[in-house]
């Protein structure tokens, strides 16, 4: 808030098939991402919306970053959201890696945020996915399944059956 | 009323409000996180009409509303068509609760100083700033709009404090406010005191017996003293944290990890979560070592609750800050003397002079106020058992009780008051025990006619002054609870100005008994004095004071230390009464 009024908002997308991730669960969803702003970064995970430092996550540095352009919202009332956004379609249980996962997330809030979407490549995924054979018949497996960039893939199979 | 094409608007050079008549509609999603609405609007409508018709559609006061745009927020000044809002685009709505405006520092606090001003009436002529006690209340605040804004026409105490946490957790600025506050510091540099009040809480005691581990942890003071430093340092908590949560995670694979994992939630957290959560709606043990956390975001929810209670132990010191002003040059009501140690307000703290950061914050602020208002939330409030652990904590801890006085800038000015305190702690501290002055306390009709008695006498030493000297300095020292509820409940018109120099120079502060003038007065002044006094028998610790009776209780099989010492205080020492007590026959 020091600044002045105009904020950075940039996209850290994070690839990661080529991490450990990948090897450890049949994740087959590439990317994971977060809005940076205010000094911080975003991103909504199985354990909700959480925030760390820029580059704070397990997964470490982006691989690469889009800048989403500039904001006047001011911080306190980007928390203001985030917290609404927290209880209602943001809550931890509702993290569904397909359908309403980190991307989804980073997407909406660049839309509040700066009024442009993120690259669409990212939100398309997805759908690419489930589109072929093999991703339509693992859906229901994979729908289980949470990311965490904390660490690891939490597998929530006890939780469901 | 020119026609405008609606292709270009964002040309559009006049700002000027047009007629919605003669411009085209548009139809405009509003979007807020949980919601979606259409709102239909003259495509040349300013901002300030759009709000209008969003506050009627999702049923929020107008100045809630913030409106983004592109990026942009959009003020009310400004038309649609200068942000680009066509037909069909979706405009993004913030409605602000009331956590906001108590962030958004003094802001809001500036722009609304009407309720000191309707307050402020009463006194009438007075052009003094410091008046009677209600508007310097306020006054003394610096900003109210954290009433309006609060919102909070519940009287619920635990909703309040709820949001207090919410605010807490979506600031971590606000945190590291509190962490640097001298008083919540050396509050937290006595792990006893930190103990005590953890172990204080039932449920967690309940908790302690199921999982003896978890006892082990508190009483371990390196463990305490740790978490303690962790609390201070939120960046250290959370790496911890971090590092915590990926230890866990990790267990997760080991084969049956899932399950030891799974059975160390239920055993312990969950109980200590739904402990927690009807006290402070939360997980108060998130940050000691050795248990689960929930989210990496915020470990640092336990240690906050500490301090909060803090402020809450002299809710109504400012509003006991009669004025004296003695033209006091800050407005906030400084003037020391007022601040009457009362039985409400043991430590004779204002809440302004707590000092920086949160416990300044409007928010914080206009709920003193509204304490002082509503007598139902100072029940409630009283009558949270935290509450009471804290005061019997702080009633075991004359050093923690003298720290804060140290501290208080109120008395940094005049040590002889400083001093007066200091001697008449642990006096107070009793009293608070004393389980009379807490009936009184949360009767909000005695509370009522204390305060008008305090009035009264106020009323009495302006228009004779002289009787001051003759007041008993002892009496005061019983801490009349006068204070509590000063602020608009009765706020008798006739309150001139208590001249500076009135309370000052006598010893005791404001609320003294009235010599003579009134002999209805005067003798329920002394009864009242009686009533303190019984409370006031002794100043030793009421463990001290009950050694012998601990003794004989434990001999007899209640080992329960802390309930024993509860009961004996309850009782006044009364072994019998507290044995009842404890067999759970007599209602508390």
């Amino acid at each position: 808030m020091a600044d002045g009024s105009s904020y950075d908002v940039k996209l850290y997308i994070y690839d990661v098939s080529k991490g450990l991730a990948r090897q450890l669960s049949p994740m087959m969803l590439g990317e994971h991402t977060s809005v940076v702003v205010y000094g911080e970064e975003f991103f909504f995970g199985g354990r909700g919306i959480i925030s760390c430092f820029p580059g704070g996550t397990i997964l470490g540095m982006p691989d690469s970053i889009v800048d989403l352009g500039n904001t006047e919202v001011p911080r306190d009332l980007f928390q203001e959201y985030l917290s609404s956004l927290r209880e209602s379609t943001y809550r931890p249980e509702k993290y569904h890696l397909f359908e309403h996962n980190c991307n989804t997330f980073s997407s909406e809030v660049s839309q509040f945020i700066t009024g442009t979407k993120i690259p669409s490549y990212i939100t398309e995924l997805p759908s690419e996915v489930l589109a072929t054979p093999f991703g339509h018949a693992l859906r229901p497996f994979l729908d289980s399944v949470t990311i965490t960039p904390s660490g690891d893939n939490t597998m929530n199979r006890y939780g469901q059956l | 009323m020119a026609e405008n094409s609606g292709t270009d608007p964002a040309v559009e050079t006049n700002t000027e409000e047009n007629a919605a008549a003669s411009a085209t509609i548009i139809k405009v999603t509003v979007k807020t996180p949980k919601d979606k609405e259409e709102i239909a609007i003259a495509e040349d409508s300013s901002v300030a009409q759009f709000k209008e018709e969003i506050s009627k559609r999702f049923k929020a006061k107008q100045d809630q509303l913030v409106l983004i745009f592109a990026g942009k927020i959009l003020k009310d000044g400004d038309t649609l068509g200068q942000h680009g809002i066509k037909d069909g685009l979706t405009v993004h709505l913030v409605i602000k609760t009331d956590n906001s405006c108590a962030f958004k520092g003094n802001t809001a606090g500036t722009a609304n100083p009407s309720p000191a001003g309707n307050l402020g009436t009463p006194q009438g002529s007075g052009p003094s700033p410091t008046p009677t006690q209600p508007p310097n209340v306020l006054a003394g605040f610096g900003d109210l709009s954290g009433l309006s804004n609060l919102g909070m026409g519940s009287a619920n105490f635990m909703e309040l404090q709820q949001q207090m946490q919410r605010q807490l957790m979506s600031n971590p600025e606000m945190l590291s406010q509190i962490m640097e506050n001298p008083l919540v510091q050396s509050m937290m540099s006595n792990p006893d005191l930190m103990r005590q009040m953890i172990v204080a809480n039932p449920q967690m005691q309940q908790l302690m017996e199921r999982n003896p581990e978890i006892s082990h942890m508190l009483n371990n003071p390196e463990l305490m003293r740790q978490t303690m430093e962790l609390a201070r340092n939120p960046a250290m908590m959370q790496e911890m944290m971090r590092n915590q949560d990926r230890a866990l995670s990790n267990l997760e694979s080991i084969p049956g990890g899932y399950n030891a994992l799974r059975r160390m939630y239920t055993d312990i957290q969950e109980p200590m979560f739904s402990a927690a959560r009807e006290q402070f709606g939360n997980n108060p043990f998130s940050a000691l070592g050795g248990n689960t956390d929930n989210s990496g975001v915020q470990p640092s929810r336990t240690e906050n609750r500490e301090p909060l209670p803090n402020p809450w132990g002299p809710p109504d010191a400012s509003a006991a800050t009669t004025t004296t002003a003695s033209g006091t040059a800050t407005t906030t009501s400084s003037t020391t003397s007022s601040t009457t140690p009362s039985v409400s307000n043991p430590l004779g703290i204002s809440s302004s002079s707590l000092g920086n950061g949160m416990f300044n914050s409007p928010g914080m602020q206009s709920l003193m106020q509204q304490i002082s208002e509503n007598p139902q939330l100072m029940q409630n409030m009283l009558s949270a058992p935290y509450m009471r652990t804290m005061m019997q904590s702080l009633a075991q801890n004359p050093d923690i009780a003298s720290q804060v006085f140290t501290n208080n800038p109120l008395f940094a000015g005049n040590p002889q008051l400083q001093e007066q305190m200091r001697q008449q702690l642990p006096v107070f501290l009793q009293q608070m025990q004393n389980p009379e002055s807490l009936s009184v306390m949360t009767n909000p009709r005695a509370m009522r006619a204390l305060m008008q008695i305090q009035e009264g006498l106020q009323t009495l030493q302006t228009e004779a002054p002289g009787l001051m000297p003759s007041l008993i300095p002892g009496g005061m020292a019983a801490g009349i609870p006068g204070a509590p509820l000063p602020t608009g409940v009765n706020v008798t018109p006739e309150n001139p100005p208590p001249s500076g120099p009135a309370p000052a120079p006598a010893p005791t502060p404001t609320p003294t008994p009235a010599a003579g003038t009134n002999t209805a007065q005067q003798q329920l002044m002394q009864q009242m004095l009686q009533m303190f006094a019984g409370g006031n028998a002794l100043t030793q610790t009421p463990e001290v004071r009950f050694q012998q009776q601990l003794e004989q209780l434990s001999a007899m099989g209640f080992i329960n230390r802390e309930a024993n010492l509860q009961a004996l205080i309850a009782t006044g020492g009364d072994i019998n009464a507290a044995i009842e007590r404890l067999l759970g026959s007599q209602p508390s």
